[in-house]
């Protein structure tokens, strides 16, 4: 590597340093009560339709919850606990991301036993790869090759 | 010609009849096809047995507990609380003026709750859901029935019980507690022999 | 009369499906393989069938003959033309009707693509398949899901008209007829994969005849699935494009495996390996197309784009277990066998890339689908009730997309076999420039949290590498630079690397807000004033529409929210001000009505970039038709199982006459001098 290449990096992964220091400073979590009520209400599933949160969906019963995780907030309540509650009311279910704990857990813990698996496929592999003498030709192969190859050179009009 | 060639790079056809003679092969496919079609078997299997999304009934994780708070202004001007109602059984029926369903459990719920004001042993109370009181004061002048509604404009009633759609309707006990829940309209005799019949395992414990 | 021919067409179609399955497997088991080319003439009945039959029920649908069940379920006087039309996918039983005359105008063209080649024994395997698989719809299209049973219309008569979120955009009438040509399209690779494995000959060149056909499906899936989140975001009124519902994923899943095997098929072109892994790929991506059609349509699972109910489901998870079945048996019985020799020598290499890249979709697929199951496993080992919803999905792929963005921008300069540190510090110098650039840029911007700066930068690496190849290609080629796989697939990665950011910071830097106005308020909205004007109440055949004017930093729009027909339920549909920066969007929540003296209750929400993510679509769509040209390149290696008359065969000696023909520079080794 060059003398001035290896300046040219290492002056980027200083810029890179410092623009990702100060964008990841301000840490984006929620900053009001609405963002955090909002948040909150992304991992909420809405009870009244399929497949969307609470926050996405019109429906009476999400704009009910909606009030709900507002007015806790307003009381000062946390996250989990207005999780917890609304667990108490309408089932595990309304929840859009389960619980670590239990059989839900499993939808947590299966892509990571996929990833370390498939990782250590790949690694085996390259082992075996690594193991497996790169194939040379023998004396005998080059003779077959050749032996194959006479009659076409002939065709050619070339010396055999 | 003892030519150290691999059977790959020399048979064209890997097909060929003579395989027999070739050295074992790996087997990983075979394994790993083996074991993708057991999870297969599985998944389908899953597939199979489950019954369609609507048909799905959800039990109230609510019935057996205390029941939620519910409590505010009605249709005809008053207050409603549920906390003054101990001692007898509650209907908590929720409901909308453009509810099919509810517009057809309207005159069951009627019946019950004349009939249980003369014994005075139950009480209904309706909740309005997703409704304008207009609409609901209307319905009510046209269809008959005296009994509370209670507004619920911002919905938390209805998120207290979990309620997502109408009509839905809670059986309160004496006690206060929850102890069923009836989704998609109720009538008369339902609710008669639900009251019956709790108030029979209350008498008699030993009764599954 | 339009029943009785549709009806007419679906029995053709049934049978002569099932006739050419018939013939195609006695030619193939008693080796009879001039009846081979008789299949043709099933293939071009078949088409005839679903032409017939499509055409029966277009006609129906336009001269509202309610006669015909599907008409009097869907169809009314009041559509318009438009939706008219597309009310043939509208509903279940249309909508396979349209998956047939696209599956037998697919095998129409491979019949047509390979009419020399109908002795040959794979060719007669595909199209065994695909016939088997048209015989499957146009069963469904006869018995479960017939769309031709008649009707006695009472005098006065109208239909309800189709869904009302179907008539409410012209998109409905693009998005699902580029959805099924890029599902069905898969059936074509998936047919020859099968005939590769039931005839062992896996190394042939039927790979490279068949990947412009897995090209064409990968691109209109693609475009399909971008236009479904255009439509989501114009329609839906929640001011989103992508929920992460069933559906949804059910469609992405396909798009996912058929991403990895468009990858990964280049190691085994390039280098003869993989292949096993590649016809397992193609097979996945059938079967998750199967999979998504019964998820879509059996009501197992609940989802806002379900068909409604029918016992359809039975059928199509009959017909899945019999794909993965019979391809698994293929692949166990076969596999071990075909096996090419070979290795990757390092994990720093384009091989090794395509293998990480693998890797990752896999598991990205497998994320999904475990996702979108996995309510239903639950429920059937212990009964329990839950959800998994947006959250899990975002937080489970985002650190996978993020490294397959890191991917791309490697990918692209690491050459075949083997590359050295050096080799990468000099070819990635600029790209890596161009990532720091757009980090600092958005950090300037105001830009924060590291996912997302995560993304704009592995996106500006990602896109300096593309642009890298794009730019050397067109120095040393030309405008033809940018045609071919690899520049066309640049081409694609840049609008990959545009709907990665955008999709990054629409979702990280949105605001909402639920406004609840009288008649003149006025709100300020993430620096937009937002005004009420006032009402509007609009008059269509087909609905009524009750709007609000709404005006953005002084331009007037209309979120609505329309009524079709008498007691449907009222349909929102949003307006949307739309620039190259920003979107804001307009939802009506409340109507304005005399009750309430016109109040009106109105979400805002503003996010930055969305339309980037419309113009990325395009982008990939320009890239996908640029490889799928022939480029300049030079022919790949010879397939190792070839059979060996072409290397005795009798090429050589014609050439050595000196006509003239000049062998391919590629081809040089080969090369006689003169």
């Amino acid at each position: 590597m060059t003398r001035t290449r290896l300046i040219g990096w290492l002056a980027m992964a200083a810029v890179l340093v410092v623009a990702l220091a100060l964008g990841v400073a301000d840490d984006g979590g929620p900053r009001t009560p609405e963002e955090r009520a909002r948040n909150l209400a992304e991992t909420i599933a809405c009870p009244a339709c399929d497949g969307q949160s609470v926050a996405e969906s019109d429906a009476a019963a999400s704009r009910g919850i909606r009030t709900l995780i507002a007015e806790r907030i307003d009381q000062g309540a946390s996250d989990d606990a207005i999780r917890d509650e609304l667990v108490a009311t309408w089932g595990e279910s309304i929840l859009l991301t389960p619980d670590s704990s239990g059989v839900g857990g499993l939808v947590w813990v299966l892509p990571v036993v996929g990833l370390v698996l498939a990782l250590a496929g790949v690694g085996y592999v390259f082992w075996r790869w690594r193991g497996m003498a790169a194939v040379h030709a023998s004396e005998a192969d080059r003779e077959l090759v050749d032996r194959t190859l006479a009659p076409l050179s002939r065709a050619r009009g070339e010396d055999p | 010609m003892t030519a150290p060639v691999t059977p790959e790079s020399a048979a064209p056809d890997p097909l060929d009849d003579d395989v027999a003679e070739a050295p074992p092969r790996p087997r990983t496919g075979l394994i790993v096809s083996a074991v993708v079609a057991v999870l297969a078997i599985g998944f389908v299997a899953v597939l199979a047995t489950r019954e369609p999304a609507t048909d799905r009934r959800r039990e109230s994780p609510l019935v057996g507990k205390v029941v939620p708070p519910l409590a505010g202004e009605t249709l005809g001007g008053g207050n409603f609380d549920i906390d003054g109602q101990q001692g007898r059984w509650v209907v908590v029926n929720f409901f909308a003026t453009w509810c099919v369903p509810c517009r057809i459990e309207h005159p069951e719920l009627d019946a019950f709750e004349r009939e249980h004001r003369r014994t005075g042993d139950a009480v209904l109370v309706s909740v309005l859901f997703d409704d304008d009181p207009a609409s609901a004061r209307t319905f009510f002048e046209r269809n008959g029935g005296d009994w509370p509604v209670v507004l619920d404009s911002d919905g938390l009633i209805a998120s207290a019980f979990g309620t997502p759609k109408v009509p839905e309707s809670y059986l309160v006990t004496p006690g206060g507690r929850v102890a069923a829940k009836f989704t998609g309209g109720v009538t008369r005799d339902g609710l008669d022999r639900a009251i019956d019949q709790f108030e029979q395992a209350a008498a008699d414990p030993g009764a599954p | 009369m339009n029943a009785a021919l549709g009806q007419g067409g679906v029995i053709l179609g049934v049978a002569a499906s099932l006739g050419g399955v018939a013939t195609l497997a006695v030619a193939l088991r008693q080796r009879r393989l001039h009846l081979i080319a008789v299949g043709r003439s099933y293939a071009l009945l078949a088409l005839l069938g679903a032409v017939v039959a499509v055409a029966a029920m277009e006609r129906a649908l336009i001269t509202r003959d309610f006669t015909v069940q599907y008409v009097a379920d869907t169809g009314s006087h009041k559509t318009p033309a438009l939706y008219n039309v597309a009310t043939l996918w509208a509903a279940l039983e249309g909508s396979l009707l349209l998956w047939v005359l696209v599956l037998t105008g697919y095998i129409a063209l491979v019949v047509h693509r390979f009419r020399r080649r109908l002795n040959d024994p794979l060719v007669g395997w595909a199209l065994l398949t695909m016939l088997v698989v048209s015989s499957f719809f146009f069963l469904l299209l006869l018995f479960p899901a017939n769309p031709f049973h008649t009707f006695d219309p009472p005098p006065g008569f109208d239909g309800p008209g189709p869904n009302p979120l179907l008539q409410n955009h012209p998109l409905m009438a693009f998005h699902p007829p580029m959805l099924y040509l890029g599902i069905v399209g898969f059936t074509v690779p998936f047919a020859f994969a099968v005939a590769a494995l039931a005839t062992g000959r896996v190394g042939e060149g039927w790979l490279l005849e068949t990947r412009r056909w897995t090209l064409f499906a990968w691109g209109f899936l693609t475009v399909g699935i971008v236009l479904g989140a255009w439509w989501s975001y114009e329609v839906l009124n929640w001011g989103g494009y992508w929920g992460w519902d069933p559906v949804e994923n059910a469609v992405l899943l396909p798009w996912l495996t058929g991403t990895a095997y468009l990858h990964s098929v280049m190691v085994q072109e390039r280098r003869g390996m993989l292949r096993v892994w590649n016809l397992s790929l193609l097979c996945a991506t059938f079967s998750l197309t199967i999979l998504a059609t019964f998820l879509t349509r059996s009501g197992v699972i609940a989802s806002v784009h379900s068909f409604t109910e029918s016992d359809i489901g039975v059928w199509l998870l009959s017909f899945f277990g019999l794909i993965v079945a019979a391809t698994l048996g293929l692949i166990g019985w076969r596999g071990d066998r075909l096996r090419a020799p070979g290795r990757i020598d390092s994990p720093l290499s384009r091989e090794g890339a395509f293998l990480a890249n693998n890797v990752l979709f896999a598991g990205f697929a497998f994320v999904v689908l475990l996702g979108t199951v996995f309510p239903l496993i639950v429920e059937a080992i212990n009964g329990d009730q839950l959800s998994v919803g947006a959250p899990y999905f975002e937080r489970m792929t985002m650190p996978i997309g993020i490294t397959l963005l890191f991917l791309m921008a490697v990918a692209p300069v690491l050459p075949w076999r083997k590359a050295s540190g050096e080799l990468l510090a000099q070819r990635l110098f600029w790209p890596a420039w161009v990532g720091t650039v757009a980090v600092v840029v958005a950090v300037l911007l105001g830009a924060h949290g590291l996912a997302p700066l995560l993304a704009f930068g592995l996106g500006g690496f990602a896109a300096g590498s593309a642009l890298r190849q794009l730019v050397l290609a067109a120095r040393r080629q030309g405008w033809r630079g940018v045609v071919g796989r690899t520049n066309g697939g640049m081409v694609v990665h840049l609008g990959v690397v545009l709907i990665a950011v955008a999709l990054a910071a629409s979702s990280s830097y949105d605001t909402e807000r639920e406004l609840t106005m009288d008649v003149d308020d006025s709100a300020t909205v993430a620096g937009h004033e937002i005004t009420y004007v006032g009402p509007r109440t609009v008059e269509e055949p087909n609905k009524t529409s009750i709007r609000a004017r709404v005006s953005i930093d002084g331009h007037v729009y209309e979120p609505a929210i329309n009524r079709f027909g008498e007691g449907e339920t009222a349909v929102g549909t949003p307006a949307v001000a739309t620039s190259p920066t920003r979107d804001v969007y307009l939802a009506l929540l409340q109507v304005p009505d005399e009750d309430n003296g016109g109040r009106i209750v109105l979400r805002v929400v503003v996010q930055p970039l969305v339309l980037w993510l419309w113009i990325g679509g395009a982008v990939m769509l320009i890239g996908t038709v640029l490889a799928a040209f022939p480029g300049r390149r030079r022919r790949p290696i010879a397939p190792v199982s070839e059979p060996p008359r072409a290397i005795t065969g009798a090429r050589v000696p014609a050439r050595s006459n000196g006509d003239g023909e000049a062998g391919r520079a590629d081809d040089a080794p080969v090369e006689v001098p003169t």
